[in-house]
């Protein structure tokens, strides 16, 4: 009712999808990896956690917007992988541009498959992930090949102590922050990821703003895979892989319904810290890499399993 | 009746038009196999020598058992990813040695073990309601996740004898591989067409809302569907593993995939409410075809990709604006 | 102002208008107004833009239009506020307010601004609302108001109400007669779709009146009398399609016994029986909670508390919160939406009524085509079509109608419960299915139905409930009572509160 005061976070959480668990989970888990482990604290490891999760922060911040919007993208991960083949194939000058165009391109046919077409965007993104996956390989077989010097000087130095990977998450972060929370835009989104008929109504043009937030996560999938091919210092057209589902299991985690409408900025940067702690515990507590891919997989689907929604299929 | 309808050229003009629409309606994968044909004949004529074309059947058997349960899935608009790591599973159960059983009770157990993945898929997609496909990716990640550390203790060995055997012997010229798989195609394919069962696989399809608030046991039909779609994975995993006659962690990695592009190929799609078991079949026959055409093209893994991605985007998108139109 | 001139709009083989022609004047309240189905709101959507006319113009000032979408209808001038709510449950009052035209400043949503001027919009309405107040969290009353602040606040000039005040209570009507008079003031032309008498006579200056896709009449209101208006709308006499009611023996067995049932939480209960041989009727204001208590029966909506039993030869059995134990146990549901919760569309008549056939064969039993047993029902039921295979979402209403109800009875079910029997089904086809349905309670089953026409109600039923509030207050005598009597029970002292059950 709208004359009873309610605890902010309560009420925005109908849009917002932050709880006090979503909140507290990336919080409980630093302080007890500090408690367990000494190298955890050390200013290294946490620099290290921090590039670690620059990529899924920065691909996962896409995959909110389309989440938002009511949609899905398993497609993030073969643009990542492209990305890095284009990178350390292409004349280096050449390398950005071009794989933001195909970014572009790849957000266009997801996009357009999902609303002109009405193909599940499951079903759709599966297509270009697999179609994409493809031409990486076709591009660059064989993991290697150098990467242009600039792109190494941004992802790897330090600037005031702090490593560069701490400043692509910011620049991420505030990105979305301003197109979801201060925009225009972010508003339609939320609007359209609620309910697209009344948004429709409402003089809306969902077809136009679907196809628009699906670009935009191709293009966050695209800086994502430049900042992870210039840290690792090489290519690899399967380096985007696990990336797919990660950024999935983060909005999962960060609150954000897949079925449309609810999510947040904080939410999304609490999921994919929350993943990216546990992946380091897991490390550091010398899990062996399988079973952290497991256990992974088993986070999903808690995560997934704990989201309520209405339909029951895919 | 209209008087136009009834006059000599109105009517065969109708014929015309619904023999048109007939054909139109076939799935895609009868043209898509025919054009592979002509292509075959002209670029690679070798591939259509009878030996080979009954070795490529040979090779889609296990392609073709995923398919049976994949286009179940997709009717009652669920998807079932796990393929893979189903078969991941079964190899290591019956390839490790870690399990100190006969073979029959080894085989027992692996049928038992798809039936706990279809139960577990079915219980995240029915009673939490969570996306199909996310469960199902997120189960493969696990069972291979799991298996593949486990094979770092203790490698996968030989193949059961029997299913050496199975994947060797024939019946004349007629592997008995193929035998086995028109057996569960014709079962499947009755048993869908005269069942309880197979009715409300179609009313679900056709409009699930409907069928939840008209009683349909809902809930029980899409859980026999993801077991029976497992289970269909393990036996595709018996074949492939006789096939192979090793365990091995990348067993069957692509058939999910796989068996995604030859049902939606294959006529079934998301709400239509329709859709045989032929036609996904003779798709899977199809896949199998053209990547052999494409090995002997010398195009590799990366053109199957492609093309994989491509049946499944642009049969989805034109199946959806048929079914507008 | 707006012209419309011999208007056509077909749904499938459905004529929802044909020929609709008049005129419309600036500076008027113009009231639409007609029987359910009549096609009030096809005609308005028309200009709202929600799909286009199959023949005909629609002319405004002399110019012919056709808007393509809802913002197409808005950047003509036409603003509407649809019945449905189309406002977003995740954004708050002022950004549902103001989305799509949101104000900029600086390049972010200037939300002091926004909050400003929605709170000064709200207030025009005489609320008091918190602006900040996410819509989801509203009242349906509440929500109204919003949709009508968001579409009185577009710079149009012609507003679209379509059953404004189905949900406001007896201050916020008054309210929004005062909007009305403002934007009749300023000129705009105002469309009033209702059906509510008193609200045409009080704010309307002229009313269209339209029955079965067909305009009746265009008159001002001052030259009419409200008998001279309901025969206009009514213009014939319904009491030839219900079938006699037979006089019920006292001692009938009970079909479904009601005890204590309780739809939500905190709410009052309900208990009846409804016993073998007769058909009762749920009647009362919208949204007063007939729809809950008739899904809670039907097992598709939880209830907080209370027993249903279900009566049988081998003696009562429980019911309760699950679709298929209810349908096992002979109690059939039939859904007033048809093509999303009844159907299967694309299936054939003979296998939307077969499935209902199943309901006790365990799911792996083989069933072979029962095509005597379907021929027989469609003869029965007068179903036309070009055969049982053709499939259902090409058939008219009234058969698409028979189809759903066909389903019940071949499964051999005892109890029907039906919302809306007859919503969008034309007037031969009514007849058909009250035929249906008395023959159905004379051959020993029973029938439960809501409805929001209270002339079928007052013509189908042996006894009428009256619900408010989630609560029954009156059982009425359906031979014997009239339209006055069950709407003095549905109103009494409930006015005031009318609408906010469904909060």
């Amino acid at each position: 009712m709208a004359g009873v005061p309610m605890p902010d976070l309560a009420r925005k959480s109908r849009r917002t999808g932050l709880s006090p668990i979503v909140l507290a989970l990336p919080l409980a888990l630093f302080f007890l990896l500090c408690l367990s482990s000494g190298t955890f604290r050390s200013l290294e490891n946490l620099a290290n956690v921090n590039s670690q999760i620059a990529a899924l922060m920065i691909a996962s911040l896409g995959q909110g917007i389309v989440a938002i919007s009511g949609g899905i993208d398993l497609s993030v991960g073969s643009v990542m992988s492209l990305t890095s083949a284009i990178l350390v194939t292409a004349d280096p000058a050449w390398g950005v541009p071009l794989a933001l165009a195909m970014g572009v391109g790849v957000g266009l046919v997801n996009g357009f498959g999902v609303t002109l077409f009405r193909v599940h965007p499951l079903v759709m993104t599966l297509a270009t992930m697999t179609f994409v996956q493809g031409v990486a390989l076709l591009l660059h077989p064989v993991p290697g090949g150098a990467v242009p010097g600039y792109l190494r000087t941004l992802a790897v130095s330090q600037v005031a102590g702090l490593p560069a990977a701490f400043f692509w998450c910011a620049a991420a972060i505030l990105a979305a922050w301003y197109l979801l929370g201060r925009s225009p835009f972010g508003l339609r989104t939320y609007a359209v990821g609620a309910n697209p008929v009344s948004a429709g109504r409402n003089g809306i043009a969902v077809t136009r703003l679907k196809v628009a937030c699906f670009v935009l996560c191709s293009l966050s999938a695209v800086v994502a895979g430049i900042f992870l091919t210039a840290r690792v210092g090489a290519g690899d057209a399967t380096m985007g892989n696990p990336y797919s589902l990660d950024t999935v299991t983060a909005m999962a985690l960060g609150g954000v319904q897949l079925a449309g409408g609810t999510g947040s900025v904080l939410g999304i940067v609490a999921g994919v810290i929350t993943l990216g702690l546990i992946s380091n515990g897991m490390n550091l507590l010398g899990v062996s890499p399988f079973l952290r891919a497991a256990l992974t997989g088993g986070l999903l689907l808690v995560a997934i399993g704990l989201q309520r929604r209405e339909a029951i299929g895919a | 009746m209209t008087g136009d309808a009834l006059s000599p050229s109105g009517m065969t003009g109708h014929w015309l038009r619904s023999a048109g629409r007939t054909l139109l309606s076939l799935p895609f994968a009868y043209a898509a196999m025919l054009i592979l044909l002509v292509v075959a004949y002209f670029m690679r004529p070798a591939l259509l020598s009878p030996m080979l074309l009954l070795l490529i059947a040979r090779q889609t058997a296990p392609l073709g058992i995923a398919v049976l349960g994949q286009s179940l899935c997709m009717r009652v608009l669920s998807l079932d990813l796990s393929t893979g790591g189903v078969i991941v599973g079964v190899s290591y159960i019956l390839t490790s040695g870690l399990l100190p059983y006969s073979e029959p009770v080894l085989l027992l157990i692996a049928v038992v073990f798809g039936i706990a993945v279809g139960l577990l898929n079915a219980f995240f997609i029915t009673r939490l309601r969570a996306s199909s496909v996310i469960v199902t990716l997120a189960v493969t990640l696990v069972i291979t996740g799991v298996a593949v550390a486990f094979s770092q203790l203790r490698s996968p060995g030989d193949a059961p004898e029997i299913l050496r055997q199975v994947a060797r012997l024939k019946i004349g010229i007629v592997p008995v591989v193929l035998v086995i798989w028109a057996a569960l195609l014709l079962a499947v394919a009755v048993f869908i067409r005269w069942s309880v069962f197979g009715r409300y696989i179609d009313a679900i399809g056709a409009n699930p809302r409907a069928a939840w608030v008209s009683g349909i046991p809902y809930v029980r039909v899409v859980t026999i569907v993801h077991v029976m779609s497992s289970l269909f994975s393990v036996f595709a995993g018996f074949l492939l593993i006789g096939f192979v006659g090793v365990g091995s962690m990348d067993l069957g990695r692509d058939l999910a995939l796989n068996s995604l592009a030859a049902v939606i190929l294959g006529g079934v799609t998301f709400g239509s409410g329709k859709g045989g078991v032929l036609g996904p079949t003779v798709a899977a026959l199809m896949l199998t075809f053209s990547f052999n055409l494409l090995t002997s093209l010398g195009l590799g893994e990366p053109a199957k990709l492609m093309l994989q991605g491509i049946i499944i985007g642009v049969a989805a998108a034109a199946y959806s604006v048929q079914r507008r139109n | 102002m707006i012209s419309f001139d011999k208007v056509t709009k077909r749904f499938g083989s459905n004529l929802a208008l044909c020929d609709v022609s008049f005129d419309c004047d600036a500076g008027t309240v113009h009231a639409i107004t007609g029987e359910n189905g009549a096609g009030k709101s096809t005609l308005m959507n028309l200009l709202a833009g929600l799909f286009p006319a199959d023949s005909g113009e629609i002319r405004l000032r002399g110019k012919p239009v056709s808007p393509e979408n809802p913002a197409d209808a808005r950047r003509l001038g036409i603003s509407t506020i649809f019945q449905e709510l189309t406002l977003l449950p995740n954004l708050t009052i002022a950004e549902n307010l103001f989305l799509g035209r949101e104000p900029i400043r600086r390049g972010t949503v200037d939300r002091a601004a926004m909050r400003e001027q929605a709170r000064s919009m709200m207030a025009r309405l005489g609320s008091s609302m918190d602006v900040d107040a996410y819509c989801g969290d509203l009242s349906v009353a509440d929500l109204h108001l919003v949709e009508i602040a968001k579409g009185v606040s577009v710079d149009a000039d012609i507003f679209i109400f379509d059953e404004p005040t189905a949900a406001l209570n007896a201050p916020e009507v008054e309210k929004l007669g005062e909007l009305l008079a403002t934007l009749k003031a300023a000129g705009k032309l105002v469309f009033y779709v209702s059906h509510r008498l008193e609200e045409i006579f009080r704010f309307c200056d002229r009313v269209s009146v339209l029955k079965d896709g067909l305009h009746v009449e265009t008159r001002a209101t001052q030259a009419l009398t409200r008998d001279e208006l309901v025969s206009l709308m009514v213009g014939r006499v319904l009491s030839k399609f219900f079938p006699a009611r037979p006089a019920r023996p006292d001692g009938a067995p009970v079909a479904l016994s009601v005890d204590d049932l309780q739809v939500r939480d905190g709410g009052p209960t309900v208990s009846f029986d409804l016993r073998r041989g007769e058909i009762v009727g749920l009647a009362g204001l919208e949204g007063q909670g007939q729809r809950n208590i008739i899904r809670a029966l039907s097992g598709l909506e939880p209830s907080v508390g209370g027993k249903v039993m279900k009566g049988s030869e081998a003696g009562p059995t429980p019911l309760g919160g699950d679709v298929v134990k209810t349908v096992l146990a002979g109690v059939g549901f039939v859904p007033e939406d048809r093509k999303t919760e009844g159907l299967y569309l694309p299936l054939s008549i003979n296998e939307n009524i077969t499935l209902g056939m199943l309901r006790r064969l365990p799911v792996w039993q083989m069933v072979r085509g029962r095509h005597h047993v379907i021929a027989g029902l469609m003869r029965r039921l007068n179903i036309r079509s070009a055969g049982a295979r053709q499939a259902v979402g090409e058939l008219s209403g009234g058969n698409q109608q028979k189809v759903m109800i066909g389903r019940w009875l071949a499964a051999g079910i005892d109890v029907l419960l039906l919302e809306e029997p007859t919503r969008g089904v034309d007037v031969g086809a009514k007849a058909e299915i009250y035929g249906l349905l008395r023959e159905f309670t004379n051959g020993g089953g029973a029938v439960l139905t809501v409805s929001s026409e209270l002339l079928e109600l007052l013509g189908l039923c042996d006894r009428i409930l009256v619900v408010r509030r989630n609560e029954i207050v009156a059982e009425l005598d359906g031979a014997q009572t009239s339209e006055e009597e069950v709407m003095r029970h549905a109103l009494v002292g409930g006015a005031e509160d009318g609408g906010r059950a469904d909060a």
